[in-house]
């Protein structure tokens, strides 16, 4: 009972943070209220019992994301351009409504036939199921990121390092100017509690990694554990913007996509087929290595910097 | 119903109740410091009243353990953030401390 009003709250609430995203004036009242609409979602998958999902909701869509989006409206404002005075105009509810009543009807008449379809024996899922102890790990959902759809989290990797070259492109053009917030540099309080939390990234990072294996987690959820820890170290003005991107930053960059190839096309050469992982030992190098280069994607995007040095 | 079912749910009652208290606050409030003082104060009782109840429902240790954990980086994530927003609100100068 209390479940079940729990998923209306829910279900409610999505949909209510879903028009006032859309509908809010002010940039910034839309940005918290995606922010939160992503924790919402977040829940929402533990509650249709989706913990690897809820975890990756919560790191990357609400947490990273609306770092992203927080800092991109701080230098927009350190720019001139008050988007919090520009208001918008709202869109007219002649299109919204028509528009809101037909994707919802859209969603009813899918959800409907999908219940009325009979089930069918011997799906990838199950088949994937019966055959998971073939890939070394126990938690189905690594197994199927690395094992059954290696192809797909290979080329993720690729967008993401693709995703973090266009931004650079784009920043080498516009040149974002420096980050804000170190203002806080010099805070005694700050010093003591990064020296606190940033070693507890990397521990709870490296946990997430290795969990992965049995329970929730993972090479995703790990490495946006990671960047939320060098996120910190750059809005207090630890971390600062370099000119260039370091031989070292390179190498963590392609490392994800080069070790996950090279394991791949190894395997190839022994007769496998290509990316067919050999055991529990293979995916754990592979999500290290793929922690790595999405720690540092994310990092450099919200740095909108080509490297990153320490502060003198 | 154990007695330890009972007292974790009124834990998690009065959790709920300072949660409550601590939103009001916020959204009642007419400025920065009085909205700091009412989110950060509450919230962290609430916090530290929620994690003991949930601590004596799972009745393990280890969980228990886990909670305080969870309890003291939310304080430490709260004070700070707190002291920064308050420090930021002085130095703009849109307002003046309490005297």
């Amino acid at each position: 009972m209390i479940g079940l009003a729990m998923d209306c709250v829910l279900a409610l609430g999505i949909v209510f943070l879903a028009v006032q995203t859309v509908r809010s004036r002010s940039l910034f009242q839309a940005m918290l209220m995606f922010i939160v609409f992503g924790l919402l979602m977040s829940l929402s998958w533990a509650r249709l019992h989706a913990p690897d999902l809820a975890l990756a909701e919560a790191a990357i869509g609400a947490g990273i994301t609306g770092a992203l989006l927080l800092v991109t409206w701080r230098r927009l404002q350190a720019e001139g351009h008050d988007p919090v005075e520009s208001e918008q105009s709202a869109p007219s509810m002649w299109l919204t409504l028509p528009t809101a009543g037909a994707a919802s009807l859209l969603v009813v008449i899918i959800g409907w036939v999908a219940l009325q379809l009979p089930a069918v024996p011997g799906t990838a899922g199950e088949l994937a199921w019966q055959r998971l102890e073939e890939v070394g790990v126990s938690n189905p959902v690594t197994g199927v990121l690395l094992g059954f759809r290696a192809y797909d989290t290979l080329l993720e990797m690729a967008v993401l390092l693709a995703a973090w070259l266009g931004a650079r492109a784009v920043a080498t053009e516009f040149r974002p100017g420096a980050l804000p917030g170190p203002a806080h540099a010099e805070v005694p309080l700050v010093g003591a509690l990064l020296s606190l939390v940033v070693p507890i990234s990397i521990l709870v990072a490296v946990y997430l990694l290795q969990a992965g294996g049995s329970a929730p987690g993972g090479a995703f959820q790990g490495g946006a554990v990671l960047a939320a820890g060098g996120v910190l170290l750059c809005l207090t003005g630890r971390l600062e913007a370099a000119a260039d991107t370091s031989g070292l930053e390179r190498l963590g960059l392609i490392l994800g996509l080069s070790v996950f190839s090279l394991v791949g096309l190894l395997v190839m050469a022994g007769g496998g087929p290509m990316l067919a992982l050999p055991g529990a030992w293979a995916i754990y190098l592979v999500e290290t290595a793929l922690l790595v280069s999405i720690a540092l994607t994310l990092v450099l995007l919200f740095a909108a910097a080509p490297g990153l040095r320490r502060a003198s | 119903m154990s007695l330890s079912e009972v007292m974790a749910s009124l834990l998690l009652l009065s959790g709920c109740l300072f949660y409550v208290a601590g939103t009001v606050g916020l959204l009642r409030f007419p400025d920065v410091f009085s909205r700091l003082h009412a989110l950060t104060k509450a919230d962290n009782l609430g916090l530290f009243l929620i994690c003991t109840g949930l601590a004596l429902h799972s009745g393990s240790l280890r969980i228990a353990g886990l909670l305080l954990i969870v309890w003291i980086l939310g304080l430490l994530a709260a004070t700070v953030s707190c002291h920064l927003i308050a420090r930021r609100a002085v130095r703009s100068g849109q307002m003046e401390p309490p005297a």
